[in-house]
């Protein structure tokens, strides 16, 4: 099983190692768990019978001074182990940002884009993106957008909501963009722009009140019918858990609770997610 | 009179289990110097937690199977709300009830430089809500 969405802010090596990694982590990712050493994710991940996490950083230095950790950072991870799938993440408002994002897949080896436009403080309709997103769409990388609702503070709401990607999503037809969070609240939206667009994936890593269980009870089945899933996106869904907001094995107890069938859990949990990454592969 | 902290870590590798931390206790007293006093240990955490009981497979399986009988995981719990002062929602209030329910803290009597406690007496960290690497302290007071 893949984890498509994880973040590496607890890390205590990399606290460690850079002072500034931890002030990213309490002040601009906002958790306030304490850090753990890396042997913990892997556990965390054992725990949930997850194979390989995909770790996401968030270049947000022009917004918010420090970044939630770096692209070196993620891949001085990756090349730790093979069960580290490293993103890369640039600022869409610098305008190096397409040759940089060059430079960290084909340099650091890192096989997708994260954007975070509440936290970075950008448009992710805007033209400074569509430089960006056509850098992925030649580098045949992934990207994977915070939509819907964001906790960090001082980020607002609205920069998430997944509309705004529709004329990116139309114009990079062969960029697979994966709506991360299932765009909560904006579930419908998120959905239509699935059902429209073969390019568009959605990650699952929704969780904003109540259980795991009980989230995932309320949206995939009563907020939307789950049969939209199991009949329609069984091939654009992929798990992801927002490790450590949550604990991954929450997240997969969750979705393993939902009444899909077997196959489809199977393409969310593992070959929907292969079939992101299998162009970065080659 | 000598008063001595020591805080331990201890790696947990399930979401639950009983770790014997008895003869890191043990060890820890005879380490200190002191020949007659108390030592008292305790976990750092709210859902983890400290309990003395024999030390045999089965207890340790009863023990926790019957936590979760008493605090089901899907039960109506009001902790299951975004937290703003952690960043993160609270879903884990089995693992606190099972803390409450369980102790978080034992003592025993230090005797000639020995802990002393019963044949079938043993110090377990129980861990309610890991894998994490968790912290239990060790204070030893006496002469």
């Amino acid at each position: 099983m893949i984890d498509f969405h994880t973040h590496p802010v607890l890390v205590r090596e990399l606290v460690e190692k850079y002072p500034r990694f931890g002030r990213a982590a309490r002040e601009v990712f906002y958790i306030g768990n304490n850090f753990q050493p890396l042997e913990t994710f892997f556990l965390q991940m054992d725990a949930a019978g997850i194979e390989r996490a995909v770790l996401l950083p968030v270049d947000c230095r022009r917004a918010r001074k420090d970044p939630v950790a770096t692209n070196e950072q993620v891949a001085e991870l990756s090349r730790m182990s093979p069960r580290f799938i490293g993103f890369a993440s640039v600022d869409p408002l610098t305008k190096t940002a397409p040759k940089n994002l060059a430079l960290a897949v084909k340099n650091l080896n890192l096989r997708g884009l994260k954007l975070d436009p509440a936290l970075q403080d950008f448009d992710s309709g805007g033209k400074a993106a569509f430089a960006v997103y056509e850098a992925a769409e030649h580098l045949k990388i992934p990207v994977l957008l915070h939509t819907g609702m964001s906790w960090a503070p001082g980020s607002a709401i609205a920069p998430g909501h997944p509309m705004r990607l529709e004329p990116a999503i139309r114009r990079f037809a062969g960029l697979n963009f994966v709506l991360a969070h299932f765009a909560w609240p904006w579930v419908w939206e998120a959905v239509a722009l699935a059902m429209k667009y073969p390019n568009v994936y959605l990650d699952t890593s929704c969780l904003y009140y109540d259980s795991p269980k009980e989230f995932f009870d309320f949206v995939f089945t009563r907020q939307i019918p789950l049969t939209i899933i199991e009949r329609t996106l069984r091939n654009q869904v992929v798990f992801g858990s927002n490790y450590p907001r949550v604990e991954i094995k929450n997240m997969v107890h969750a979705l393993k609770s939902l009444p899909l069938t077997e196959g489809c859990k199977n393409k969310i949990l593992r070959e929907n997610a292969e079939r992101l990454l299998e162009k970065t592969d080659e | 009179m000598m008063i001595k902290l020591e805080r331990v870590k201890l790696q947990t590798r399930k979401s639950e289990e009983a770790v014997n931390i008895t003869p890191a206790v043990e060890e820890i007293v005879r380490k200190s110097g002191v020949r007659n006093g108390l030592v008292n240990v305790m976990t750092q955490h709210t859902s983890s937690g400290l309990l003395v009981t024999e030390g045999i497979p089965c207890l340790e399986e009863d023990i926790l199977t019957h936590f979760a009988r008493l605090f089901p995981e899907d039960e109506n719990y009001h902790h299951r709300r975004y937290l703003d002062y952690d960043g993160r929602l609270g879903f884990n209030a089995d693992a606190h009830l099972k803390s409450v329910i369980g102790g978080i803290s034992c003592s025993f009597p230090i005797e000639d430089g020995k802990v002393v406690r019963g044949s079938r007496q043993t110090i377990y960290f129980m861990e309610y809500d890991g894998p994490l690497e968790r912290t239990y302290m060790v204070q030893i007071i006496g002469e």
